[in-house]
């Protein structure tokens, strides 16, 4: 870009920086402003002139590295998870608790009045058992709504998960010796209490130890 | 040695739902005079004002897990040979070997039904 002269700066632009003509106070004026621009631009170029290229590439290197990450980061469609997705599954696993909580109470509440009901009258207990085995069915129901909250979940899982596998694998940034690594002293503290107490949850069917093998090592 | 059916159980988990299951599932059994606790800490103070004749825990609670009252049991001059089963869903093996060596009686996994705890009971009483 050419830089304007000094002397070719007509009266007009020479306007103070805030504007004010009126006041009468010595103010910084465009044209020192655009005199400063100079000397630091002259000064800067004769600093440069002592960089080494191989810096200079460092810093394209960097540079394209950040539109690389920003091209990525956008890619991650976050914009649209924050909102939406991560609340929207929390909100789906809660109802999901919500369900099956309701429905066992209901379940087991059956159960008890068919336990606790007086046999001496037929008819009156035949009743008892079979209102109470209808609403047992009706309570059962909450396997297909909770079924399909649990899909949304995990489609959502399934999106965060591909997305940052992408992103690291773009960047190139696993790091073996940081896989284990907490994210902040109460996550940590967390992990070191699971690891410790053995608190490792439930096991799926083909990972967990069955009954008959537990009874084997008791036998 | 014969289960006794009138001695005082306690039954030790953070879920009432599943303390619930237990209690109905030890009425049906013959056990009538069943307490609970909702963690190890809460049992381990009932544990000292009452004698009971069996501890029927869960593994995974907060702040004193299962595994931790087990091994607080067992380690109580008064307590330590009360009969404890752990009830619970880690069925990793090195939770088993690790409750078995800090002396649990019995180890049943969830989700369970009425007579593997009844077998487990009696297994644990010599039956």
């Amino acid at each position: 870009m050419s830089k304007p002269s000094t002397s070719a700066l007509s009266d007009e632009t020479r306007t103070s920086a805030t504007g004010d003509k009126s006041t009468g106070t010595k103010e910084t004026s465009l044209i020192d402003i655009l005199s400063m621009t100079e000397d630091s631009v002259a000064s800067l170029k004769s600093a440069l002139k002592h960089f080494d290229g191989s810096i200079y590439k460092e810093f394209r290197a960097i540079a394209e590295q950040i539109n690389q990450t920003k091209t990525e980061i956008s890619k991650l469609g976050i914009n649209g998870l924050q909102p939406d997705r991560i609340p929207e599954a929390g909100r789906e696993l809660q109802a999901v608790v919500d369900a099956t909580e309701e429905a066992t109470n209901q379940i087991m509440e059956c159960a008890e009045t068919i336990m606790t009901a007086d046999p001496s009258s037929p008819a009156t207990y035949h009743n008892i058992i079979n209102d109470n085995i209808m609403m047992i069915f009706e309570a059962c129901s909450f396997q297909d709504i909770t079924g399909q909250r649990i899909s949304k979940v995990v489609e959502t899982l399934s999106y965060i998960d591909k997305r940052v596998n992408q992103f690291a694998d773009t960047l190139e940034s696993r790091d073996p010796s940081l896989e284990n690594r907490h994210f902040d002293e109460e996550e940590a503290r967390a992990a070191e209490r699971k690891r410790d107490l053995l608190l490792n949850g439930p096991q799926l069917d083909d990972v967990g130890v069955s009954q008959d093998d537990i009874d084997q090592l008791f036998a | 040695m014969a289960v006794d059916l009138s001695m005082p159980v306690l039954v030790v988990d953070d879920y009432k739902t599943m303390i619930r299951i237990i209690r109905n599932l030890l009425k049906q059994l013959g056990f009538n005079d069943v307490d609970d606790a909702a963690d190890g800490t809460e049992a381990f103070e009932k544990l000292q004002k009452k004698q009971y004749g069996l501890v029927i825990s869960d593994w995974n609670m907060e702040p004193m897990t299962g595994y931790e009252l087990l091994k607080q049991v067992r380690s109580d001059e008064t307590l330590g040979k009360t009969p404890f089963i752990m009830v619970t869903a880690e069925s990793k093996t090195e939770n088993v070997i690790a409750a078995k060596k800090a002396g649990v009686s019995n180890y049943i996994v969830k989700p369970f039904n009425a007579q593997t705890l009844q077998s487990k009971i009696a297994a644990v009483f010599g039956d």
